[in-house]
């Protein structure tokens, strides 16, 4: 399977949730890119072994059917991962409790599917909102957690406890 | 002219000489009437001496000092009657004239005291009308105090309690809920804020 000529539109799969993963993996990619060059010049004949790819390397590969053999692929994958670094938006979720990494994947999933494809996330915590979470974008905050809407909803709970204390009187 | 002189100190002569000559045969009169009139009254104080002697001069003198006493004595009588009466009158006088004044003088100091009284009574009627204005004011003033006060309190119980089960609830059930029970709440939150997510991200810092 020869490279691609035309990569415009690629994947990001989604196990790259973070911006700390796309730092990953161009570091991972650049490691790669070093090891061919080096392996270029080297004595034919003599036998190489390729260093051990990660799940996230792998997931990019096959995502976007690339061979990172093929310098190619590699060029595109590389200035991919630079557009993302630079433009791809980020948003700061707080939650609860330490997100699972099935639950980060959904999550991400739909997210990129109704804000933006290449939307990366970064997960914080935030013990006191019990349930829900936070989102922050660059300059706004979005309060869904089970905390705020509680404290939002007193009124609704001040009613109910003055109907049950007349119910009772 | 010199005649007349003459005859004028000759005239002034005769004159002076003739005065001169009267007069002393009018002193020399008056001296033999002088002469005649001490003999009277010599003989005058002899017979005196001989009626009013010592013994009826004496016994004069007993008669007058007894009547003399006894006048004295009527006198004194009178005087003491006279001195009674005026005692007894003038007690009644006076006592007349000190209860018509004392009696006036209590009317006055009666007066005084009415006086006195109704002003007491006024100035404490206005003080009772005072206090009373106040106390309605104040309790006004205190029956709102307490008002807001107790919705105050309500307010901040409302706030207190709420806030009291919110924390409760929160503490409850935080760890309790797991993450993939929230996930449809999460999306379904962040699927009504699309737009607004969509805009701040495309806005950039």
């Amino acid at each position: 399977m020869g490279p691609k000529k035309e990569k415009t539109v690629l994947n990001l799969p989604m196990q790259v949730i973070s911006p700390a993963d796309v730092s990953r993996l161009s570091r991972e990619l650049e490691s790669l890119e070093d090891f061919m060059e080096q392996s270029a010049i080297r004595t034919k004949g003599v036998g190489l072994k390729l260093p051990a790819s990660s799940k996230l390397l792998d997931e990019l590969a096959a995502s976007n059917s690339f061979n990172f053999l093929h310098i190619q692929d590699r060029k595109l994958a590389k200035e991919f991962l630079g557009t993302l670094t630079k433009t791809a938006p980020v948003i700061h979720l707080s939650f609860a409790s330490d997100p699972s990494a099935a639950f980060l994947s959904k999550l991400v999933s739909r997210l990129r599917d109704i804000i933006h494809p290449q939307l990366l996330v970064r997960t914080g915590l935030e013990p006191s909102i019990a349930a829900g979470c936070i989102l922050r974008t660059n300059n706004r905050q979005f309060d869904f957690s089970l905390r705020t809407t509680l404290y939002a909803k007193s009124d609704l709970l001040m009613k109910a406890l003055k109907l049950n204390s007349e119910g009772q009187t | 002219m010199n005649t007349w002189w003459f005859l004028v100190i000759v005239v002034s002569v005769t004159f002076i000489g003739g005065g001169m000559i009267w007069a002393m045969a009018k002193i020399n009169r008056l001296q033999i009437q002088k002469d005649h009139s001490t003999d009277i009254d010599s003989t005058t104080r002899t017979d005196i001496e001989r009626i009013f002697n010592d013994e009826f001069r004496s016994e004069l003198k007993n008669r007058g000092r007894l009547h003399f006493e006894k006048i004295i004595g009527e006198n004194a009588m009178f005087l003491q009657q006279d001195l009674r009466l005026t005692t007894s009158q003038l007690n009644d006088y006076m006592k007349q004239e000190i209860t018509a004044k004392l009696q006036e003088e209590f009317a006055k100091y009666e007066q005084s005291i009415m006086d006195a009284k109704q002003l007491a009574i006024d100035s404490i009627n206005k003080t009772n009308a005072a206090v009373e204005e106040q106390r309605k004011s104040l309790s006004t003033e205190l029956q709102k105090e307490i008002a807001n006060e107790k919705s105050r309190i309500l307010k901040e119980f409302e706030k207190n309690t709420t806030a009291i089960i919110n924390h409760y609830l929160l503490e409850a059930i935080g760890d309790q809920i797991d993450l993939n029970d929230q996930l449809e709440y999460i999306l379904s939150s962040i699927e009504t804020n699309k737009q607004a997510i969509i805009e701040d991200i495309q806005g950039g810092s």
